[in-house]
């Protein structure tokens, strides 16, 4: 309210930097201070100093880092007059902890979501519908693909240093699945929740795997960070006005943030970097926007080329997912080292007592219901959806990992 | 939102009726099951004569070899299972007396097991798929917290020991797929020799008066079965070796056999002796306690 009663444009600024500053110094505080002290330690210790730093005992509030970025989305908007203050403490609060997206995401935006709070809602039968379905894909997604890939993917990842080529490779795609039915199956639990109470979230992911460069996948991984980050951060910095160089520095700084956003590690900002390494020929290119567009498959060559660049573009993203899903970023270096060097290509049987052939073939079948479902919200609706209901129930109970319950990943962020 | 509730209400029906149609599916296919592991084979069997039959955990499935017993005239099978508690074993031998085998000795491990009055969760998943079917198993978990959940709610077994009883295994068990648990009358040879050899630690473990082991006792008495209890060997770098004689405290009636094989060149680990040491064990204890039979 201060910064919309301002009367000059420092005094605005001033409140602006001000808000800022509370909203990231908690988060600082929660997320960072330990991360800066014992890297500053260690830069100490590089140079022959010794230092031994206060750290913090604080247990880490969940989905700090969401409601942080809600909060600033609804300063910056009243900064730059896209909308009003909310002089209402309890729509302001519940835009700030609406329960569907507090410890996971979408990072909404007070633009989308305050006007939707602030009217009066009608029941909607057909919107309701739509959230149940979508909660059961969501719970699809989770429990059957993202918990069964994540028991091979942490028994490949915790021993990678006995694993062949063929297991680390594997362990790879197996850890993009994981983090992509995890957080993609909470996102859709959330929307689904969301859409009971006739609210729409924002969309969160747009089948990120049928990318057809790191540009596009960018375009629908994460799309509410992805877009805040575009809109607050990259825009504010001049986003792609100016020259090359001007450009490449507002990407790094992009995706090093995000890289940072996901956890005080450097594992997560050289995940980053990584990104916006694959990012840079594409900018420098021109190239950056060649993927916006819808695509068909047929039997043709251009169809051919497209399922190159998709599974080229996965890939990649796999292998960045290493430096992600790894502890430090030696283990990441020495698992991709080995996973180049070992040139063994045989199934290994894992010390959790299975093969993981059989969740290749889950895994296959999920890619094709995606693939043929990639133009709607879940696979679902439309056509025999009793049947399918049915069978995702059914998927769900028999297919599901229950004993061995995994957290979302994206809880600890 | 009349709409919407009838919608929900369709939905929980469809869940309820995939639960019970999972379950009926799923029970059917273990049922037809004889040979995927002990339990199955316990389970779909009747009227077995048994000279010998050894109970207990891996330092049974690993140590004791029924071939020496029954190249000497005996019938045995080794009912050892890697991971079993007393617990299990007790409800193996209920099953095998509900099933009217004739059991004339019982050799039963009891040294690390009486350390705890816990279960295994990984064996106890093994009998679920027989939860229904059996009064025995239903009684012997009539305590346990889930008990009701297991009875009443269709699927809830499977789901709770999804593990072990779930799709994969149902899909194996499906397609018939053979294991090697009832291989060599049941006895499972370590073939490798982990090296260097890790000390176990002991330090920890205290014997315990251990409810399995007292109904075991009682099942033994009430069924006319030889109960011969034991130590079985394990390396001599083990720390806290002195937890051997403090079982003899609790249960004075437990033979001492820890120390029949000694060295390291007879184990696989610290806690399990390889081939070759489960041959000389299983020599020198039937030399111990049981004479050759003639052959008929």
């Amino acid at each position: 309210m201060k910064i919309e009663k301002s009367k000059t444009q420092s005094e605005r600024k001033m409140w602006l930097w001000l808000c800022i500053s509370i909203n990231l110094g908690f988060l600082g505080i929660f997320k960072y201070y330990n991360f800066f002290a014992t890297s500053f330690a260690e830069l100490l210790q590089g140079f022959g100093l010794s230092a031994s730093p206060i750290l913090l005992k604080l247990i880490l509030p969940v989905g700090i880092s969401f409601y942080t970025f809600h909060g600033l989305s609804y300063i910056i908007d009243i900064y730059y007059k896209r909308i009003k203050s909310e002089k209402n403490f309890v729509d302001y609060s519940l835009f700030v902890s609406y329960f569907p997206l507090l410890v996971a995401g979408p990072i909404e935006r007070a633009t989308h979501l305050l006007p939707q709070i602030k009217v009066r809602r009608k029941f909607k039968f057909e919107k309701a519908k739509e959230g149940i379905y979508q909660i059961v894909w969501g719970l699809v997604k989770k429990v059957v693909i993202a918990d069964s890939c994540a028991i091979y993917a942490n028994e490949i990842f915790d021993n990678y240093s006995t694993m062949n080529s063929l297991s680390l490779i594997l362990g790879a795609i197996y850890f993009s699945f994981q983090i992509y039915g995890d957080f993609s199956g909470y996102s859709d639990i959330a929307l689904g929740t969301s859409k009971l109470f006739g609210i729409d979230l924002l969309k969160n992911f747009n089948y990120p795997y049928f990318s057809r460069d790191i540009a596009e996948f960018w375009r629908r991984w994460h799309i509410s960070l992805s877009s805040w980050f575009r809109d607050y951060l990259y825009i504010p910095l001049g986003g792609s006005k100016g020259n090359k160089l001007f450009q490449v520095r507002n990407t790094f700084i992009i995706f090093l943030v995000s890289g940072f956003w996901h956890g005080a590690n450097w594992t997560f900002i050289v995940w980053g970097l990584i990104n916006a390494l694959y990012f840079l020929p594409l900018l420098l290119l021109n190239r950056n926007r060649k993927n916006v567009d819808a695509f068909t498959l047929g039997f043709n060559i251009e169809s051919i080329r497209i399922l190159f660049n998709i599974t080229t573009t996965f890939a990649i993203t796999a292998l960045a997912w290493i430096f992600f899903r790894s502890k430090t970023i030696t283990d990441a270096y020495n698992y991709i080292i080995r996973m180049f060097s070992d040139l063994h290509f045989s199934e290994q049987y894992f010390r959790i007592e299975r093969y993981s052939h059989n969740l290749i073939a889950l895994i296959l079948v999920f890619i094709l219901i995606e693939w043929n479902n990639r133009h709607k919200i879940e696979p679902i609706s439309g056509k025999y959806s009793w049947l399918k209901l049915g069978l995702c129930l059914a998927a769900i109970l028999a297919l599901g990992v229950f004993s061995d319950y995994k957290e979302f990943i994206y809880f600890q962020f | 939102m009349k709409q919407f509730i009838q919608f929900l209400f369709k939905g929980l029906a469809i869940l309820i009726l995939t639960m019970i149609l999972l379950d009926v599916l799923y029970t059917t296919v273990y049922m037809q099951s004889k040979s995927r592991n002990k339990i199955s084979y316990i389970f779909s069997s009747k009227d077995k004569d048994f000279d010998v039959v050894f109970l207990g955990s891996s330092r049974v499935n690993n140590h004791f070899v029924p071939k020496i017993f029954n190249d000497q005239g005996y019938k045995t099978f080794n009912f050892g299972i890697t991971r079993s508690r007393l617990e299990e074993s007790a409800l193996m031998l209920k099953l095998m007396v509900e099933n009217n085998y004739k059991i004339e000795n019982l050799i039963l491990q009891v040294d690390l097991n009486i350390n705890t009055n816990d279960h295994s969760e990984a064996i106890r998943s093994l009998f679920m798929p027989y939860f229904h079917t059996s009064k025995t198993i239903r009684n012997h978990y009539k305590s346990i917290p889930e008990y009701n959940k297991l009875l009443y709610i269709p699927f809830y077994r499977y789901l709770h020991y999804d593990t072990r009883v779930g799709f994969r295994e149902f899909y194996q068990t499906a397609i018939q797929k053979r294991t090697n648990s009832l291989d060599r009358d049941g006895f499972y040879p370590l073939m490798t020799d982990k090296r260097p050899m890790v000390a176990a630690d002991l330090s920890k473990y205290y014997p315990k008066r251990n409810k399995a082991y007292e109904e075991i006792k009682a099942i033994c008495k009430a069924n006319n079965i030889n109960l011969i209890a034991m130590t079985t060997p394990m390396c001599m770098e083990t720390i806290n070796r002195d937890y051997f004689n403090h079982i003899n405290k609790v249960y004075p009636e437990i033979r001492r056999f820890e120390n029949l094989v000694t060295e390291d060149k007879y184990f696989s680990t610290c806690g399990h002796m390889n081939k070759c040491g489960a041959e000389k064990f299983t020599k020198e204890v039937f030399n111990l306690l049981f004479k050759p039979k003639s052959k008929p």
